[in-house]
């Protein structure tokens, strides 16, 4: 229990964030000071939290001291806290970016504490042991990015946040009537108890509609193939931190609820789930490439090409090997880090041009009047997205094919991750070569270019570049962690026996 | 009893599921409230072990109370589904002078 302050703390600081800086909000930099001091606090802690889980153990805190499952449980497994780790950092760097953002909607009053909000729904998400808290938890991560993209810059942001919140009421409802499903099969909303119920292999009446309705609340949240189509809309037109966020992280959500799904509480039927998930992933790997390659606006064909690397993450769980989910997981861990740098890169491009605009057609040339590093780390953040060495994109794909060769045929998989490979690499350096090589045309009335410095700052996603970087050279201690992760899925005894259910 | 929960739910899904299918996005948006009722009915209709009985007895016959939880659920619920009813209809709103209509066939600038 000595580390269970810790868990408190991963929602007190943001949650207590968000007040604090709607108290101040007459002052954009009190409120900047405490976004980065509660996200650095968060981050913190999720280090703690990791640390804590490698070397004694899952750690659960018990609200309020109610026994599980009569009061509401938090645990911190190795899952939860590797995933916390990952968003926290992200966020971080989200925060930094937001510090020197020229959009008008960020100077906002409302726009810090909806941000924090974002950050406090995902951490409690991760950390509930209850699912009708994960419920709670989603649903605030939802409704504040609702408001926020409602806000955006773009004027066609409010039309696709009524678009996004029509969609994801419909997920709430699905995702609540499973709740009801599984409460009024099991008499339980404890992860754990669930879980010791689902066990014995008996399956009561309503526990497969719960099944059906909570995996597609979860694969609507993550935006995957039947449930996609809202996406690309919803993530181009947010204000670029909030765009980063949700393309890397708060996607990732609906991903992390698959997993307990069938790592924890239906393990009979993982294999027929993980069937559908391979052939989800597939269509999401191809669909989304080929939408990023033949899509007319930087930002766009970035929301494109998440929906195409969710589909990778979807292939590695459907595979369901050890090695493939440990492909899968460290896959997750990257992407957010990755695809967070190139949406702050490409935002930091479009933050040149007045007036705002990310058509292909009309920031070509852009990337020459920044500062050159943009353009530098534009290219190794492409080259982490397609997966070549030195960057950590080489290494989440190399241990997806390990996975795929064991699971599978190794020509399907090869290909597979070759043939996306080759996509991404094409998108990416067409981009890339249009935005940063070719000469801006001086004689355009339609686009100005903004002086030096009158941009955003690309301090944020250099240092996420940096991690990227980093993470592909020392890969050992990340994949160290998602192998003891990968091995306690493996045995969801060791969630179950944690949460000490009845006091035992 | 139970028949009269599920009939219940049945109509409150189907008007809701009807409305949301509408052009209006007014109408639209209640048919969101209407669903989100039916489902906090649901969780009402879970925990009745035995009908209608109340949650607690501080006197009285000595029989099974319903189930407390449940109702607790939906006291969440619906603080939840009303905070995300009041943004659907502040976005309607906003969506109705910026774009002079409520007919979501016309509000479709993104399909461009």
């Amino acid at each position: 229990m000595d580390y269970a302050i810790l868990i408190i703390g991963a929602i007190f600081f943001p949650l207590s964030g968000i007040i604090l800086s709607l108290l101040a909000f007459p002052s954009r930099g009190i409120q900047h000071v405490i976004a980065l001091a509660t996200g650095a606090l968060a981050l913190l802690v999720s280090l703690t939290l990791l640390a804590a889980n490698l070397t004694t153990g899952p750690v659960v805190v018990n609200i309020g001291g109610w026994e599980p499952p009569y009061g509401i449980v938090f645990v911190a497994d190795l899952l939860s806290s590797l995933l916390l780790v990952m968003v926290n950092g992200v966020f971080l760097a989200g925060i930094v970016y937001v510090l020197s953002c020229q959009d008008r909607s960020v100077s906002f009053p409302v726009f810090t504490p909806l941000f924090l909000a974002m950050l406090t729904g995902l951490n409690g998400a991760l950390l509930t042991g209850d699912i009708f808290t994960l419920f709670v938890f989603i649903e605030l991560t939802v409704l504040s990015s609702v408001a926020l993209v409602a806000l955006s810059d773009d004027v066609l942001g409010l039309e696709a946040a009524m678009k996004y919140i029509f969609i994801s009421s419909m997920g709430t409802l699905f995702l609540l009537i499973g709740i009801a499903g599984l409460y009024a099969t099991f008499g339980s909303l404890n992860f754990a108890d669930i879980a010791q119920a689902l066990a014995t292999g008996e399956r009561p009446l309503l526990s497969e509609v719960a099944l059906v309705m909570l995996m597609s609340a979860f694969l609507l949240k993550s935006a995957v193939f039947p449930f996609h189509f809202w996406q690309p809309d919803f993530h181009t037109t947010a204000p670029t931190p909030v765009h980063a966020m949700l393309s890397s992280i708060v996607v990732k959500i609906g991903i992390y609820g698959i997993i307990r799904v069938i790592t924890l509480l239906f393990l009979d039927e993982a294999s027929v789930i993980q069937g559908f998930l391979v052939v989800l992933g597939l269509i999401g790997i191809f669909y989304g490439s080929l939408g990023a390659l033949r899509t007319y606006d930087g930002k766009r064909m970035l929301a494109y090409s998440t929906f195409g690397q969710i589909g990778f993450i979807l292939v590695g769980i459907g595979w369901g090997t050890p090695l493939a989910l440990l492909g899968a997981i460290v896959y997750i861990f990257n992407h957010g880090f990755i695809k967070a740098s190139l949406m702050m890169l490409m935002g930091v491009v479009v933050s040149y041009t007045k007036p705002k605009t990310a058509r292909l057609n009309g920031i070509v040339g852009v990337g020459t009047r920044v500062p050159p590093i943009v353009g530098v780390l534009f290219f190794l953040g492409g080259m982490a997205l397609a997966g070549l060495p030195p960057m950590n994109g080489f290494i989440s794909k190399v241990l997806l094919v390990r996975g795929g060769v064991e699971a599978t045929d190794v020509w399907l998989s090869l290909g597979l991750i070759v043939g996306a490979g080759i996509l991404t690499l094409t998108y990416m350096m067409r981009t890339w070569q249009q935005v940063f090589q070719q000469k801006f045309d001086e004689t355009r009335t339609d686009i100005k270019i903004k002086a030096p410095g009158q941009g955003d700052s690309y301090f944020a996603p250099l240092v996420l570049i940096g991690v990227n970087l980093a993470l592909g050279v020392f890969a050992g201690p990340l994949i160290y962690a998602a192998q003891l992760t990968v091995e306690q899925l493996g045995n969801p005894s060791v969630y179950i026996t944690a949460v000490r259910l009845y006091g035992g | 009893m139970a028949f009269f929960f599920a009939l219940a739910i049945g109509i409150l899904v189907a008007l809701g599921v009807f409305q949301i299918l509408r052009r209006d996005l007014i109408k639209a948006a209640l048919g969101f409230a209407l669903l989100f009722t039916s489902v906090n009915l649901l969780f009402i209709a879970v925990g009745a072990f035995d009908g209608n009985r109340p949650a607690y007895y501080v006197d009285g016959p000595a029989a099974q109370p319903s189930d407390p939880l449940v109702q607790v659920l939906i006291l969440t619920a619906i603080v939840v589904s009303f905070g995300s009813f009041a943004l659907l209809l502040a976005i309607v709103n906003m969506i109705s002078r910026r774009y002079r209509t409520i007919d979501s066939d016309e509000v479709s600038q993104l399909k461009k």
